[in-house]
């Protein structure tokens, strides 16, 4: 019982913070709220649906979930989005026109109904004397060693505090040299482009359709609630919170305790807390 | 715009409209079909089986004489709307009977607006105990779908713990309300039973009680994207190897979604599958697809039953020589109608109707066994 719950937390909290961190980076460094986060999810679940309705061998899903994902954020970012920045309630209502877009653009090209994806290793293996999805435990791993590397670039890389000047004053930045174009459609695109990879990857253990996208943008959002903004600890921390109280709760009394508990956090969060538990200086 | 287009567009205008007023029936039903909504994916065939409907029964001359046609409205809204949109096909449009494909609340909703005046046929899979003047009912209620199923099962498989996991709403717990009575009936036990929020969309912590519960059988009422996503880690955390499962809601859609690897031994028992063998239901089946191509929404259950809804109208209709409420109710009784399910016949309101259980392993539906005139435990005073 207890190995397989330690692993259901391991794998709710470590796809919760690789979905939540998108939104993270454009929500957190370019203070802008994206509502569309779900969609992008979304389109990456697709891309497995598009190379097989090509043809195309498998190991193409991730070229083609990146490029299709980059695509699209560039163009509304270079669009709409780039009119927007630091304007966080009109970026709210803008990405959800955008949401909404790019829902039924998927509908018209994919229809309505459900698609499946097949994982790409198949079986269960015994970890820590439990029968566990292999599928599951090679993500688990593959998404610890991606924020690992992750961490240790932003430790040393200067692009966030780049952004940050960007963002806190954009024309003093341009005076110091700082490309404010390219790097803030650069993060834009990048942090899209973690959504579309979170979609691929959950693709073969999910429900893939065009509305699926809702329940990834909300659930990252209360971990961003609950984490803070502006940090990958504040990040991994929320989404610890969030994914670990559905899990327990859900494991030990029932879904409903556990999804109630989430919503009771993230109000009392929002209320008491609106910095979450590690938030960067504004 | 030139003057001359102007006119030419005028009198195309009047053509058309003079077109349509020689075409217009004589008598407009009203289909109810859910566009929007949660149920929105069974909007288009439900459209799309109801048209083939309409034609079949013009071409064996209508009701009571008199050509069809039908005026659609979309109720995959919430109910007090939905009843409006109803309410303009009724008195504004002119409808004289109605076919509806939606929830239980907007059913609610209709009865109350209708107050018994128009007849009203009710079509999907429902919880039952849904009673009124004027109301007729093809949909599949629990006792159809498990009665025979169950013990049958029990036989096949071998299998006697059943574990039991639905969404938080009516139609799971009175489905399996009745399912524990089956179940007790054929020696088996129930050593599980669970309902989930809608807004779950990960049953990782399900999963583990039902591994846990030594379950050989799970019953799933889990609806839409939910059971989806339920099967989907269901089979790939190797349950499919302890249990088998078995849907009273997994249709031809819910089955893509879940996928050939995550299918084996997934059972489900419903009153219509696109696969069923009959020479009834395969000309249906070449009838959909010459009218609406091969990339046409699929055949399902739900959108199906929009066929077998107006097929009974007519029925009934030709049964009580008229439209008339009062009339159709008193010769409802015993009517009886063949369609892609097989031979229907109409007891205590609702559909005695043949019900199939077909294995969805390999990710299509095979049906394994066929029950014929199983009639619904839900009856209404005549």
């Amino acid at each position: 019982m207890s190995s397989v719950l330690f692993l259901n937390l391991a794998w709710q909290i470590s796809t919760l913070a690789l979905v939540a961190l998108g939104l993270a980076i454009v929500f957190g460094k370019l203070r802008i709220m994206n509502m569309a986060h779900g969609e992008f999810v979304m389109i990456g679940a697709y891309a497995p649906v598009i190379t097989s309705s090509m043809g195309l061998p498998g190991w193409l899903q991730v070229p083609v979930c990146l490029l299709t994902v980059a695509l699209v954020a560039f163009a509304l970012e270079r669009t709409i989005i780039r009119h927007l920045y630091g304007r966080m309630f009109d970026s709210l209502l803008a990405t959800w026109g955008i949401a909404i877009l790019l829902r039924e653009a998927v509908e018209l090209i994919f229809g309505r109904g459900y698609q499946s994806v097949s994982p790409p290793i198949s079986g269960t293996i015994s970890v820590l004397g439990a029968d566990y999805p292999a599928y599951r435990i090679a993500v688990i791993i593959g998404i610890s060693i991606g924020f690992a590397a992750l961490y240790w670039w932003n430790a040393r890389s200067k692009v966030a505090t780049r952004i940050k000047a960007m963002v806190g004053n954009p024309d003093l930045a341009e005076a110091v040299g700082i490309n404010t174009a390219r790097l803030s459609a650069g993060a834009f695109v990048f942090g899209c482009c973690t959504a579309g990879l979170a979609g691929l990857i959950l693709a073969p253990t999910i429900r893939i359709e065009p509305m699926m996208g809702l329940d990834y943008l909300i659930r990252s959002f209360f971990a961003l609630v609950v984490g803070g903004l502006g940090s990958l600890e504040g990040l991994g921390i929320g989404a610890g919170i969030i994914a670990g109280t559905q899990s327990v709760l859900g494991a030990v009394a029932s879904q409903t305790y556990g999804y109630l508990a989430v919503l009771t956090l993230s109000i009392l969060f929002l209320w008491l807390k609106p910095d979450g538990i590690r938030s960067s200086s504004r | 715009m030139s003057k001359s287009t102007t006119k030419l567009l005028a009198s195309a205008a009047v053509a058309l409209a003079l077109g349509t007023v020689s075409a217009t029936a004589d008598i407009k039903i009203g289909v109810l079909v859910p566009d929007s909504g949660p149920a929105g994916l069974f909007g288009p065939s439900t459209r799309n089986s109801a048209t083939l409907a309409a034609k079949k029964i013009n071409a064996s001359g209508g009701i009571n004489g008199e050509q069809i046609e039908l005026v659609f409205a979309d109720v995959g809204v919430p109910p007090a709307e939905a009843a409006q949109a109803a309410l303009r096909l009724w008195k504004g449009e002119g409808a004289q009977a109605f076919v509806g494909l939606h929830d239980s609340a907007v059913r609610e909703a209709l009865i109350g607006r209708f107050g018994g005046q128009v007849p009203y046929v009710y079509t999907p899979v429902y919880e039952g105990n849904s009673c009124a003047d004027g109301l007729y009912i093809t949909g599949e209620t629990p006792s159809q779908q498990l009665a025979p199923v169950i013990p049958h099962l029990t036989e096949t498989e071998g299998v006697s713990k059943w574990y039991l996991i639905g969404h938080d709403y009516n139609w799971p717990r009175d489905t399996n309300a009745l399912a524990k009575t089956y179940i007790a009936d054929a020696g088996g036990e129930v050593v599980g039973e669970e309902y989930v929020p809608f807004t779950v969309s990960e049953f990782d912590s399900s999963l583990q009680r039902i591994k846990e519960s030594g379950a050989d059988a799970v019953l799933i009422t889990l609806v839409g994207g939910g059971s989806v996503g339920f099967n989907v880690s269901f089979a790939g955390f190797g349950l499919d190897e302890q249990a088998i499962r078995l849907g009273t809601l997994i249709e031809e859609n819910t089955l893509a979604g879940i996928g050939a690897d995550n299918a084996n031994r997934l059972y489900s028992s419903s009153g219509y599958f696109s696969s069923i063998e009959s020479e009834a239901a395969a000309s249906f089946a070449t009838d959909y697809a010459e009218a609406y191509g091969t990339d046409a929404p699929a055949l399902n259950g739900l959108g199906q039953s929009a066929y077998e809804g107006l097929m009974l109208l007519a029925a009934l209709a030709n049964k009580a020589g008229s439209l008339d409420v009062a009339a159709m109710d008193a010769a409802a009784e015993g009517t009886t109608w063949s369609t892609p399910r097989g031979d229907n016949t109409l007891t205590g309101r609702h559909m005695a109707q043949t019900i199939y259980l077909a294995d969805g392993s390999g990710g299509a539906f095979n049906i394994v066994a066929s029950f014929e005139g199983v009639a619904s435990s839900e009856a209404c005073a005549n």
